[in-house]
């Protein structure tokens, strides 16, 4: 008796060390900042408990019969056929088992397709290689690049802390709202994952998939795509910044007057210098990943664009690839990811560096036209 | 009749006595087991059916 209270104390006291250098160590997933991520977690760690203690009491069965029945201690095999009380215990308890752990998953699984009632919804769109957000109803839309430097890519400057999971512009969340994640791709399968949020949904060209969050907790979540997508799979991180519903609406204002503002660049004439400027900020976030920083490109896959004669000999056709992109190919259409301005100063730095000085600019109000007709 | 429906429950369950099994391979044609086997496949499907419904409400 005492001996058998001992074990218990054993079991339960590495029980509780294990979950605690589980959780220490970082192998474990995280408990996470949203009630059903919680609940997932606490999913996750019943069903594994059941599991060891399975385990130990099938290996523990298993080995104290070969040793305590060996045959050099003159144990003799019983050799019956059936047995019908065992076999309905071995296949109930099991049985059993399922449903037990069953119950509490089904009731999670119907609370994370429960999408109704949210208090805002976010488009989620998903392209070779970056984020898209949309606040719908709400007039604000950005793209989330990675924001890693290439020289630590490339092994030329020591590699920072979030290495490869951190963006230029975060997704934006209030706490304690419920948000609708409405999810697509523009291209390929890819998956928007956040381990702390407990969300982890595949975008699908022509689907719309849907999920939900409600953040209990300020605070930046970093996540990745995890349906391998191409080359830049590895490249097109998430990082979701929550904040108080308050800051949340002065955020959005801000947004909403950055949007103007960019407008407003479209009805004057821009100079070369400021067009070569920016220019070179988008080319360095949205080209250089497959064209290259030095406009070597990756042939044939990604042209070079640095001493192609012909491209700089049909400007039509260059600003037309940015605009509308390469169907069959993986040029995206920039209409859809950059406005205007952007547009303009990335095809005036592209037509002006690397040695081929065509000395022409592209005004944005030119581009904003165009993605006018 | 009832005989049969037993043997068919204990070949969904898995478990069978071997005297039992003697017994029914004594009698002649499978035709009775194949028609309450499939009539109770079916009721299975619904059980689970409802199971699934009410679960989802």
């Amino acid at each position: 008796m005492r001996m058998r209270k001992r074990l218990v104390w054993t079991a339960s006291g590495v029980a509780l060390a294990g979950s605690a250098v589980a959780r220490a160590s970082g192998w474990n997933m995280p408990v996470g900042v949203t009630d059903l991520s919680q609940d997932i977690y606490g999913l996750h760690m019943t069903i594994f408990w059941i599991c060891v203690v399975i385990g130990i009491v099938v290996f523990g069965a298993f080995f104290f019969s070969l040793f305590r029945y060996r045959r050099s201690r003159g144990a003799k095999p019983s050799r019956f056929h059936e047995h019908t009380t065992t076999e309905v215990l071995w296949t109930l308890v099991p049985l059993l088992i399922l449903v037990v752990m069953a119950v509490p998953a089904t009731a999670t699984l119907k609370a994370m397709y429960d999408t109704s009632e949210a208090d805002m919804e976010v488009m989620i769109t998903g392209q070779q290689w970056r984020w898209r957000y949309e606040y719908r109803g709400e007039d604000v839309s950005f793209t989330s690049n990675l924001a890693t430097p290439r020289e630590q890519i490339d092994g030329q400057s020591a590699k920072g802390e979030h290495y490869l999971r951190e963006v230029d512009e975060p997704l934006v969340l209030p706490v304690d709202r419920k948000v609708r994640l409405l999810m697509t791709s523009d291209d390929v399968i890819h998956s928007w994952w956040v381990p702390e949020l407990g969300v982890k949904q595949d975008t699908m060209p022509g689907f719309v998939n849907e999920n939900w969050v409600r953040i209990n907790e300020p605070g930046t979540y970093r996540g990745q795509c995890a349906e391998l997508c191409g080359r830049d799979h590895a490249f097109m991180p998430i990082v979701v910044e929550a904040v108080t519903p308050e800051r949340f609406a002065s955020w959005l204002d801000e947004r909403r007057s950055a949007a103007a503002e960019a407008a407003m660049g479209l009805d004057r004439e821009w100079g070369m210098d400021e067009l070569m400027e920016r220019g070179q900020e988008v080319y360095a976030t949205s080209c250089a990943s497959c064209h290259q920083p030095d406009g070597s490109g990756s042939p044939p896959a990604f042209p070079a664009l640095a001493g192609n004669q012909a491209l700089m000999d049909d400007r039509e056709r260059h600003v037309e690839t940015v605009v509308n992109g390469v169907a069959g190919s993986s040029m995206a259409a920039f209409r859809n990811i950059l406005n205007p301005v952007d547009i303009a100063a990335v095809i005036t730095y592209e037509r002006n560096a690397w040695g081929s000085e065509t000395g022409e600019r592209v005004q944005p109000s030119a581009i904003a036209e165009r993605l006018a007709d | 009749m009832w005989r049969v429906i037993a043997s068919v429950l204990a070949a969904f369950f898995g478990v069978q006595k071997e005297s039992r099994r003697r017994e029914d391979f004594s009698r002649r044609g499978a035709g009775a087991f194949i028609v309450v086997g499939v009539l109770l496949a079916l009721v299975l499907v619904c059980l689970i059916a409802l199971v699934a419904t009410l679960a989802a409400r």
